[in-house]
Order: structure tokens, then sequence, then C-alpha cells
């Protein structure tokens, strides 16, 4: 069944280098997030297994079948590598009604009347357009396009499917409606979806796996989870994750066997690796990621380890995003449900889980994950 | 009551859009909409230089006797009008054809595939645009007229003996292929600007849902650039079918008349009525097919093109083609932009014309003083101060025009987007518009007819320069407000706005803040009338006194003289003057009529 496999995968544009020898295995019927900033080679990367762009260099291999490599001089045409695409602006083609935008590639695989006829039928009917069928793109609004787009997409029934940000024309509502209809179709077309995206969230909710990426290098590919519990690098902790993870600067020395203190500017604290034991360079730069669940405001009269005052607080009924200055640093957390604190009021905080990661500064690196305890 | 009327119609005037919208209705309003009236009025009335032919008539009666003879009369109608009718029917249609193939053809080759030296192409292929359009068709008498219908052989028979038959030195057969060079770059414009433009995904994703190349032409590519084919179509075949200069310099040796010059024959002849009866079906015609144009453009399948990322196209690879396909393009590019030039110098070095040997070449027709023996004692081109005058009075008249249709198209550009969705915008947009559809040579005759005599404010302006002026920026403010438009269209209201919440007054935020972000787009709207004014013929020939001449009617004059070497003279100044400002403003500004598409 269909696996993808990147083999040192380059693209350059002239002097720009856009992919940088990227290695990627996309299993079957996963469903893959290619992530992060713009202009950081993932529409290149999803164009260039669709065939629609030419690696400078590598392999691509779908399904067992070589469709490109620079060294055999293979390069298997768009049209031949089964594959469906889903383009960010629908690409729908304005002269042909709904229903001939479906049929269209039907039509080209040669397939009777009446077959092409049910088929498309069939997807109107999955996609709820069915009273669309006649109209024609320009009188769709974006949402209906972009079903109409999904439908032409699916009608041959490609056994992998490209998307390029598909949902980034659509306003809040109406993504965050067809982010359900694409996990559900992911399930029900039992193919594998590769998905281009900017949108830290899309990926978050949608991918079996993220593979994300900056300025061409992978950074890290793993299960959304795993992303975001432990990023393996500085730029994967801040891009993930919304509000965004709280990073101290600071230095860092082997103290205990097991420990590591932590001076970062005002706040000193221990940090104890959960897994395996690192070693630290006398006073090395490290940097420290809270994600913002993990700092607690202490209610009740109860004490934490440390004592902040409000900065703002932002409440948006479910959740509560509250800027705390905590030792001279800010700090972001958030409190489930709406709670209202008064600007400067002094609250007391704790810091409680083993999820928080250590830093090396100098390369950005994940070195550890641990827990975190604040020194009075 | 009252005062509430007064205070809501002083804050409607207060704005300075309104006060623009309303005096383009009014001063476009009595210099197209009268003359149109009085245009239908003359089709209807004995004209003095026929009471002969009308027994018991008087100039001035009301008669039908044009509209009879034009379109009823079993003797007359067929040679007047239907004859030339069908004429201008199949060579705007050839042109059409001719245009729309090769214009075509090289849009797609630049934008679309691995073709070479795209730049040079592109800049060359609308040459053949900016020069006047007889140029194309004076090169070809130069090249190819046969001594059949009398005077000295071209050049082609010189160098080969090989005599042209009639049907390939003149009439419909070189009209249609010079005037199809002519507006072929009009319909590159604007093909390749769709071309350019369409969303690479849209062919792309035909590729990925397994159509072959053939295929993704036929159903996804022509269909889309349909829309922009038929516009271009319709205009190139009104354009085509207004031309005046082209039929009557390769039809007029063998007596193949079109509207335009049968019009020009009958309103300066002995039956202006006929003429006038011929320029009304004209502008008819035009009406008729800026209606259709609106209907296929504002069809429910015309699209918003969601610009995508359209930057990757991949370029169709032309393989073994690419070399021969390239030089045999820029080969045809010269032969068509270079060789005319080169063949208005070197007729206007000969003395008997059709001899080429060097013995027969002399500066005297550029330098010589003038003697009896040639040209009745007419001095050269650069010693002759009508030439100077003329010369004078083209650039005097096109500045001038340029100067009045831009700014008035700036303004009208402005208040017509400002106001966009009333019915006073939509009127004004039309009013601009109008003059396109109207045939120079009617709108001259109307013009003459008009102003002869002293109306209201406006004082007779027969034979001034004033009426040149006057008939030029109408004529040439549509070109102008759709610039403006345009450039309007692309500047949110808000910018302007945010000048007006900080109180800067009108003729700042315009000056200050809107002329210099458009400034491209605009210098453009000046540009084309200027242009266009300097190579105008058929407007200015029936308005042109002695004193008032333009190189452009001198040119014609010349040439209807017989005095060739003349008019290849001012032929090529004409070209240089009209190339070179074109040049010259592109550098300094970045505004063209070309607005290059290539790559």
């Amino acid at each position: 069944m269909p696996e993808i496999i990147l083999k040192n995968l380059t693209k350059r544009f002239d002097q720009f280098v856009a992919v940088d020898n990227l290695n990627l295995t996309i299993g079957d019927r996963e469903f893959v997030t290619l992530l992060g900033p713009s202009g950081c080679g993932k529409t290149t990367t999803l164009r260039m297994i669709a065939g629609l762009e030419t690696p400078t260099e590598g392999e691509i291999t779908i399904g067992g079948r070589v469709v490109f490599s620079s060294e055999k001089g293979v390069d298997v045409s768009p049209d031949k590598r089964d594959v469906g695409f889903l383009f960010q602006n629908y690409a729908l083609w304005p002269h042909m009604t709904v229903y001939g935008n479906i049929a269209f590639g039907l039509q080209n695989l040669k397939w009777p009347k009446d077959k092409i006829e049910a088929r498309v039928r069939e997807l109107l009917e999955m996609l709820k357009i069915e009273e669309f069928v006649g109209r024609y793109p320009s009188e769709l609004s974006g949402g209906q396009q972009q079903r109409v787009a999904i439908a032409r997409t699916l009608a041959t029934g490609p056994k992998v499917l490209f998307m390029d940000e598909p949902l980034s024309n659509l306003d809040a509502k109406l993504r965050m409606e067809m982010r359900t209809e694409l996990k559900r179709l992911h399930l029900e077309t039992d193919s594998t979806f590769v998905y281009v995206t900017h949108d830290q969230l899309e990926a978050m909710t949608l991918s079996s796996r993220i593979c994300l990426l900056k300025e061409g290098y992978l950074q890290q590919y793993e299960p959304p989870l795993e992303v975001y519990h432990n990023p393996a690098n500085l730029f994967v902790a801040d891009f993930v994750g919304s509000p965004n993870i709280n990073l101290l600067q600071g230095v860092g020395n082997n103290v205990n066997l097991d420990e590591i203190k932590l001076d970062c500017g005002g706040l000193r604290m221990i940090f104890t690796p959960r897994s395996s034991s690192i070693t630290l360079d006398r006073d090395q730069p490290v940097a420290v990621g809270i994600r913002p669940e993990y700092i607690r405001i202490c209610t009740d009269g109860e004490k934490g380890k440390v004592q902040g005052i409000i900065y703002s607080t932002l409440p948006s009924g479910m959740e509560t995003i509250v800027r705390i200055d905590i030792g001279g640093q800010q700090f972001t957390c958030v409190v489930f449900g709406g709670v209202d604190f008064a600007v400067d009021e002094v609250v007391e905080v704790d810091f409680d889980s083993q999820q928080n990661v250590l830093f090396d500064l100098a390369t950005g690196k994940n070195l550890a994950l641990g827990k975190l305890d604040i020194i009075r | 009551m009252l005062m509430n009327v007064r205070n809501s119609l002083k804050s409607y005037f207060r704005k300075p859009y309104n006060v623009i919208l309303w005096v383009l209705v009014l001063l476009l309003g009595y210099l197209t909409v009268i003359p149109l009236v009085s245009i239908v009025m003359d089709t209807f009335t004995v004209h003095s230089s026929e009471v002969m032919r009308l027994q018991g008539a008087e100039a001035g009666d009301l008669t039908l006797y044009h509209w009879n003879k034009v379109l009823a009369d079993p003797v007359t109608s067929s040679k007047v009008f239907y004859e030339p009718f069908w004429n201008t029917i199949w060579i705007s249609l050839g042109t059409c054809f001719v245009a729309i193939l090769l214009g075509g053809l090289v849009a797609w080759l630049i934008t679309r595939t691995n073709i070479k030296y795209k730049s040079f192409i592109s800049t060359a292929f609308v040459l053949p645009y900016i020069m006047p359009s007889w140029t194309l068709a004076m090169a070809w008498l130069n090249f190819f007229k046969n001594p059949l219908v009398g005077g000295a052989p071209g050049l082609f028979t010189v160098l080969t003996g090989i005599q042209t038959p009639n049907w390939f030195a003149y009439g419909p057969f070189p009209i249609v292929i010079v005037q199809g060079l002519h507006y072929a770059p009009f319909a590159y414009i604007l093909i390749g600007g769709i071309l350019r433009n369409m969303d690479a995904n849209l062919e792309e994703a035909a590729t990925i849902l397994k159509a072959g190349r053939a295929r993704i032409f036929i159903k996804i590519t022509i269909p889309i650039v349909m829309p922009a084919m038929l516009s271009t179509f319709l205009l190139v075949f009104s354009s085509s079918m207004s031309a005046f200069a082209v039929p009557q310099f390769l039809g007029a040796p063998v007596r193949f008349q079109v509207l335009t010059t049968q019009m020009y024959r009958t309103i300066n002849g002995l039956n202006p009525g006929y003429g006038y009866v011929i320029a009304l079906i004209m502008i008819l015609i035009g009406v008729l097919i800026l209606a259709l144009n609106q209907k296929i453009t504002g069809s429910r399948k015309s699209y918003t093109t969601v610009t995508g990322k359209s930057s990757n196209i991949a370029l169709v690879n032309l393989k073994g083609l690419r070399t021969p396909l390239s030089v045999a393009l820029i080969a045809v590019l010269l032969a068509i932009c270079i060789l005319p030039l080169i063949s208005f110098a070197v007729e206007s070095f000969v003395v008997a014309p059709g001899n080429y040997s060097p013995s027969n070449f002399s500066t005297v027709f550029w330098v010589g003083r003038g003697s009896v023996s040639i040209a009745n004692g007419e001095p050269g081109i650069l010693r002759n101060k009508y030439i100077f005058q003329g010369l004078w009075n083209s650039l005097k008249l096109s500045v001038v025009v340029a100067f009045i249709a831009g700014t008035v198209g700036i303004l009208a550009g402005y208040a017509i987007v400002r106001r966009r969705g009333s019915k006073l915008s939509a009127l004004v947009n039309n009013l601009c518009f109008f003059p396109y559809l109207m045939p120079s040579m009617a709108f001259g005759a109307i013009y003459l007819s008009m102003f002869a005599v002293k109306r209201g404010f406006i004082p007779a302006l027969y034979g001034s320069f004033a009426l040149l002026v006057l008939v030029g920026a109408v004529k040439y403010l549509p070109f102008a407000s759709r610039s403006g438009v345009g450039a309007m269209m692309q500047l949110s209201g808000e910018i302007e706005e945010a000048g007006t919440i900080m109180g800067i007054k009108w003729w700042k935020r315009m000056t200050k803040i809107i002329i210099p972000i458009q400034k491209s787009s605009f210098l453009s709207g000046y540009l084309l009338p200027f242009i266009s004014c300097m190579r105008e013929l058929s407007l200015f020939i029936l308005l042109v006194s002695p004193s008032t001449r333009i190189l452009t009617t001198m040119l014609f004059q010349y040439n209807e003289k017989g005095w060739n070497q003349y008019a290849n003279a001012i032929n090529l100044l004409i070209v240089v003057i009209v190339v070179s400002c074109n040049l010259i403003v592109n550098k300094l500004t970045g505004a063209s009529i070309d607005k290059g598409i290539g790559g």
C-alpha cells in the first residue's frame, strides 16, 4: 500500500535552497502535516511529491514505485503518480459547473456516462452539496467551493491525497467545521493524507504525525502530542502551542547527582531531569520551557512556591489567559474557566508538572524533560 | 423643508466627486450627445451641395432622400452602401483572424513556453501598434507596388523581376495582412495578460486528474481565455472597422471601398448626407459591439481570479523547436518593425521612383533647396518651413490634447470610482467611453459642421487650432478615463479617507496622495492620447486648414499628389518621434502603452 519515502530530497531555486536534504517516510493511511512558517519549503515539498515541481536532487518513492530519482533519471509525470491534490485557492474551473468540475477526472479515465453520474451523485451527497450541482464556481461561497474542490479530488479515489493549505481561505467558523470533516474523510476514504499548513493548531488537531520544517530543514517528525510535550528544539517549542510556551533564559550548573540549578534573572530553580541525568558545563547558557497550562495560580488561600503579580487577564469563557510577573520575569499561564483577576493583584503561583523542557541555548537542542522547583 | 433641501444640496456638492460628475455630465453631454443628435438630423436634412439634385428642395429641408438612397434604392444602395459594408465586414473579420492568431500565438509562446529572447520579442512585438497604422501599408506599397495600376514598381519587383499580381499588391488581401499585423500586439497584450494572470493551479489540477496536454488546452486553457479572446475580437473588429488610412492607401488603387473611405468620399464630396447615414450606422454597430462585449464579460461563467502561486508555472519545453522558432520569430519581427523603416529611408532618397541604382539616390528631398523640376519646387524636408510648421503643430496639438484628456481622465476616474454603483457614475462612465465608438472621421465631420458657426458661448472655430484640440481631447478621453478608472480601482478608498480625517484639503489629497501612488497608471493615461494624437489622420483630416496642418495630414496630401519621397520621409519622422517618445517616457517613469507582459 502507498507508503511515501523521500530520500535526500533537495530543491534549489538559483541560489536559494527551498528544501535541504529532506528524509521522510510517510506511512500508509497516515495523516501527515507539513508544518512551518511561510517560506520554509513545505509547499515545495508537497509539490515535489505530487510531481508539480522537479526536485534538484534526491529520490521519491510512492507505494514502492520510484517516481523521481535524480540519479536514475526517473521523473514520472503527475498524472501517472495516482495522487490527488487539493489547492489552496481550490482551482475550480470557472467555465464548468459543479458537476463538470467533479466529473472531469472520471471523464479522463474514460468511465461510462452512467457510472460517472452515479459517482458524482455519491460525492455530492457525501459533501452535502447536492443542490449546487448546476452552478458555476463564481456562484458559490468559499466554503461551498471548498467542498466542490474536495469532491473533485476524491472523485477518482486516489489512495494518496495532497492538500496545500486548503482551509486558509475560509473564515474561522467554517475552518473549524471543515477540520472535523477532513478528519472523518481521512477515515472514510481509507487513504494517506499529506497536508500543508502554517497553522499549528490545524496540524495539532488533524494529523497523526507532524513534520516541522524551518528554512528547508526538518526540525521534528513525530505525533502531535509528542511534538507538543517533547519539542526537539527551541524553534519547535516556540512554534507549537497557543498561547506560546514560556521560555526563560539563564545559566545552569549540575548541583547534585541528578539535579541542575538554574539561574534565570531573578529566579532560581532546581530542574530534575525525568529520564537520564545530564551533564552541563559550568554556567552553561540554557533555556527552560514551561507550557502555560503548567503554571498554576493557587486559589482558596493555598500557599504556592512563589508569589506573582497579575499583569493582565484575558478571560474567554472556557479558559483565561493570564500574564503574571514572577521575580521580574513575565509568564503566560492558562487557567481553566473564566476567572477575572485584578491587575496588580498578588497571587500565589506553583509550577507543577514533569513536562518542562531544558534546552541548550547555543544549539537550541532539547536536553531533557523534567520537574521544576523554585527556590524561595 | 426648503432649508433641508438646500442643506442636503450643499453637502452633496461639497463632495468634489459630485461636482466633477455633474460638470462632466454637462460637458460631455454637450460634446458627445449633441453631435450625435446633430448627425441624426444631418441624415434627414438637405445639404447645400445637394440642392442641385433634389428638385424643389432647399438646404435645410427635411428629407428621407439619404436613407432611401443609401439603404433602399436598387441602383445606388449597392455601390454606396452594401458593397463597402460587406467589404468592411470581411476586412474586419480577416483582420481579427490574423491579429488574434498571431497575437495569441506569440502571447502563448511568451507566457507558457521556454522560447528564447522573451524580453526582446515582447518589446519588439508591440512596435507595430505604436507605429501609425499606415506605416505598414506604405511599406507594403514600397515593396509590392506593381506597374499595372501605374507608377513605378516596388523594391520586390525591382529585386526579383517578379511582377506582383493586383490582388497581392492592393485591395483586401494586403489590407487584412497589414491591419492584422497592426492589431496583433493589441491581441497579444490582452490575451497575454490573461494567460499570465491565469492561475496555473487550474491547469495543474487537470494534470493531476490525468488529463493530457491537448485535452487540458482544449478543455481548460481555451475556455478560460475565451472571454478575453472574444473581447479582443470585438475590440479589434470595431477598431479595424473604423480604420481609414490603411484601406485608403491600399484600396484606392483598385477602387476597393470600405465604409470609412466611402464616408470620406461622400462627406468631402457632394453627398454629405450619405456619409452621415454611413457614420450613424457605424456608430450603431459600435454600440452593438460594446453591448455584446459587456454581456460576455458579465456572464455567470466569468471568474474572479483568485491569484494563486502562479509563479511556478511549468513552461512547455519546445525542445528541438526552441532555437528555430525563436530565430524565426525574431526574423519576422525584424521584417515587420525594421524593414519598413529602412524602406522609408531608402524611398526618401530615390529621385526617380522604381530606380534603385546608386546614381539615382539624392539627398534633395531632405536638404534640397527646391527646384522647379522636382515636386513643384518643394524644398527638402529639413529646409521646408511647412514641414517644421506641421511638426510643431503636431507636437503642440498632441501635448495639449494629452494634457486635457489625461487630466480629465484622472478626475473622471476618481469621481466614477468614488461614486461607483450610482446611476450618475455609470452615466459618466458611459459618456466618457462613448467617443471611442464614434468612427474618427465621422466625429471630425460632426465637429466640423457643429462648430463652423458660433454656438452659444463657443465662438466659430472653423480652421482654428482650438477645434483640433477640442475634437482630439474628446476623442481620446476614453483611453485616459479607462486608465484613470483602472488606477483608482486598485486604490482603496481608505487611503484617501485617512487624509480626509487629518483635515487635508481635496486638492492636496489628489496631488500629494492619490496621484503619486498611481503615478505610472495615470501617466499612461497621458501617454496614450499623446501617441494616438501624434499618429492620428482620419480624425483631423477634415478639420485642418493651411495654418493648422499637422504632419499626418501633410503626409496624406503628399501621398495623394504622388510625391512619394516626401511622404516616406515624413512617415519616418513620425515613427521616430512616436517610438522614441514612448521609449523615453517608459524609461523615465515606467508608464508605457504596451505594459510589456513578457519575461
